[in-house]
């Protein structure tokens, strides 16, 4: 049996306002991948994802998430979609004032019936999961931005999503905390299934981590190209996608 | 109420001779459920499942829970993804025990450290603004001067309105009451002496420096401490400005300046409003303002303005120190603004105590 689509979108618009900044995005994603979405600065990558997570309305085409059609879904279908998702924030959006064991288990506390104490072990899991056991009682302003990023996953891994969205997970890591987080996100998806779809600039970590890309034109002002990352780096490929992944790439 | 589950999560315990303890897994494990609580004692462990059905993370977090700490855990005989789970969380988590909680008199200590470094903080920013004021002085200092302007406008002349109600209502009341008792003796004549006298020398500063506290001293600690949480204040250090120089003294001058002006202003709003009862009662429009001019001397003007002078700087003080040493975060932010309230309207209820001691032995 093939595996079933978790994410499709078919000539989906999206932009600011009434004001469309990329159009013709048509991809399908099966359950269990890892999406990139690339391409250079303020094209419109984080755009897209909030978009296809449902956070934000698309001004054009149609998209479907678990099954449910974004544009035709109602408040209601869509927050009940949006709680099977994870959401990593390009700042991690850590609260501020919480620790990051509470900050695990707010959304647990919210939509779980289990005893505290369970809910308490299920903190301490996830974020033993992503290397912060010993930083649960931490507030975000005490942690290194690598560990906030790593809080931000266990928190967006709090309720198992089946879907996670990573907002730039490596920007502004060094390369080894990078390569680590690029692990981590490949653990995850083994051990739980869950498909993934992130906004990245890093070439190297889109190749080892990545099982297809959307490659955005902000040229064209529409989806330049959709496939396997390594397919990019062959001449063959977009030229304009050829050009962002081979400058990039390390030699 | 919730229903159960068809098959609940369960874990049963067998102690082998040798000591191993077996834990026997089984049912449908969901985030849901809520899970068995066990008890063993042993440092070997194996788990095994029998009859396990679906399970989610609540499982392996469960074992996370019960097992992070014995020595020799087996898991072989664990369905090889939630092997996988397990050792996932067992390879990045640190073999520490976690911490015992600090004890009552670990807590005390631990109060002590911290309010002595809170009180240093304190006179440091307090040096700190003294020193700003003084470079001021001479010329030296390195201020914000769009903050001084913004300043005058937002913590002085946008404070009118509300300055003015509540000068106003305070010189009703005062008149209200003094004319029901002064009535008695046949002096209402003094309603006047009484409450011309009160406004200028304690309640047209009280009343402003406590409206300061509550307007701008609470403006002021939220404005430095969200600067805090972004870092903005060590912008400025980078930069080779002291951040208590360059925005805080801007603001102490500003307020210091604005809030006589508002005490004058509430003084003559609290004079009328108490001239509107007077005369609604036993005396007439020139009685009163004659009585008014007889009970004001130059020595209560400037006791007034000497005070506001002193419920300024404390105020805008009280809230350029919270703001300063604001935890970065949301709450801290809002911790900041509401305890600089607090301090500043005790340190002028103290310091109107004191200048009543201090006016009295000069007879001032």
């Amino acid at each position: 049996m093939p595996p079933t689509d978790i994410l499709t979108s078919e000539g989906l618009a999206i932009g600011h306002g009434d004001r469309v900044i990329m159009s013709g995005i048509d991809f399908r994603l099966a359950a269990g991948r890892i999406l990139a979405i690339v391409g250079p600065s303020g094209c419109g990558k984080s755009t897209l994802m909030r978009s296809l997570s449902g956070l934000d309305e698309p001004l054009g085409g149609r998209a479907s998430l678990l099954g449910l059609d974004l544009a035709a879904a109602t408040t209601e279908q869509r927050a009940a979609t949006l709680r099977r998702l994870g959401f990593l924030f390009q700042g991690s959006a850590l609260f501020s004032s919480l620790t990051l064991r509470e900050n695990v288990e707010l959304p647990m506390r919210e939509f779980l019936r289990a005893p505290r104490r369970d809910l308490r072990a299920l903190a301490e899991y996830k974020l033993a999961l992503v290397g912060l056991a010993d930083a649960m009682d931490k507030l975000p302003s005490e942690i290194s931005g690598g560990m906030a990023k790593r809080a931000g996953i266990a928190r967006a891994m709090a309720l198992d999503p089946e879907v996670i969205f990573l907002d730039e997970p490596s920007a502004g890591l060094d390369p080894m905390t990078s390569g680590r987080l690029d692990e981590l996100i490949l653990k995850l998806r083994e051990a739980f299934g869950t498909t993934v779809v992130l906004v990245s600039h890093e070439v190297p970590s889109i190749l080892r981590i990545a099982d297809f890309c959307v490659y955005l034109d902000p040229d064209a002002g529409r989806m330049g190209a959709y496939g396997p990352p390594r397919g990019f780096l062959s001449p063959d490929a977009h030229p304009k996608a050829h050009a962002f992944f081979s400058q990039a790439r390390i030699p | 109420m919730s229903q159960a589950p068809a098959n609940p999560p369960r874990a049963r315990t067998e102690v082998q001779a040798d000591g191993c303890v077996f834990i026997l897994l089984a049912g449908d494990w969901k985030l849901d459920s809520a899970t068995p609580e066990i008890a063993f004692k042993g440092d070997r462990v194996v788990l095994s499942t029998e009859g396990l059905g679906s399970f989610d993370s609540s499982l392996p977090a469960w074992i996370h829970r019960h097992f992070r700490h014995v020595r020799q855990l087996d898991l072989s005989g664990l369905p090889p993804r939630l092997r996988a789970l397990v050792q996932l969380a067992e390879k990045a988590t640190s073999s520490e025990e976690p911490a015992a909680p600090a004890g009552l008199l670990e807590q005390f200590g631990g109060w002590g450290l911290s309010s002595s470094s809170s009180w240093a903080r304190a006179f440091e920013h307090i040096g700190e603004t003294a020193s700003g004021l003084g470079r001021l002085l001479i010329g030296r200092a390195r201020v914000n001067w769009q903050d001084f302007w913004l300043q005058l406008q937002t913590a002085g002349v946008d404070a009118l309105p509300i300055v003015a109600l509540l000068g106003f209502l305070t010189g009703l009341i005062m008149a209200y009451v003094g004319l029901i008792q002064l009535r008695q003796v046949g002096a209402t004549i003094y309603v006047a002496n009484l409450v011309s006298l009160a406004m200028t020398r304690e309640m047209g500063a009280l009343m402003t420096g406590v409206i300061a506290c509550g307007r701008t001293a609470t403006s002021f600690a939220s404005q430095l401490g969200s600067m805090n949480v972004s870092q903005e204040t060590d912008a400025l250090r980078v930069l080779g400005l002291n951040p208590v120089e360059y925005l805080g003294v801007p603001r102490i001058l500003a307020v210091t300046l604005m809030v006589p002006l508002l005490a004058v202003f509430a003084t003559f709003v609290g004079v009328f409003g108490g001239m509107i009862v007077a005369c609604a009662g036993d005396l007439s429009v020139s009685q009163y303002l004659t009585q008014v001019i007889v009970a004001i001397s130059l020595k209560s003007f400037l006791v007034g303005v000497i005070k506001s002078v002193a419920f300024g700087f404390i105020a805008a003080w009280a809230g350029c120190y919270r703001g300063s040493v604001a935890k970065p975060s949301a709450l801290g932010v809002g911790e900041a603004a509401t305890t600089a309230a607090v301090l500043g309207i005790t340190l002028i209820v103290i310091s109107d105590a004191l200048f009543a001691v201090i006016f009295n032995l000069f007879n001032f």
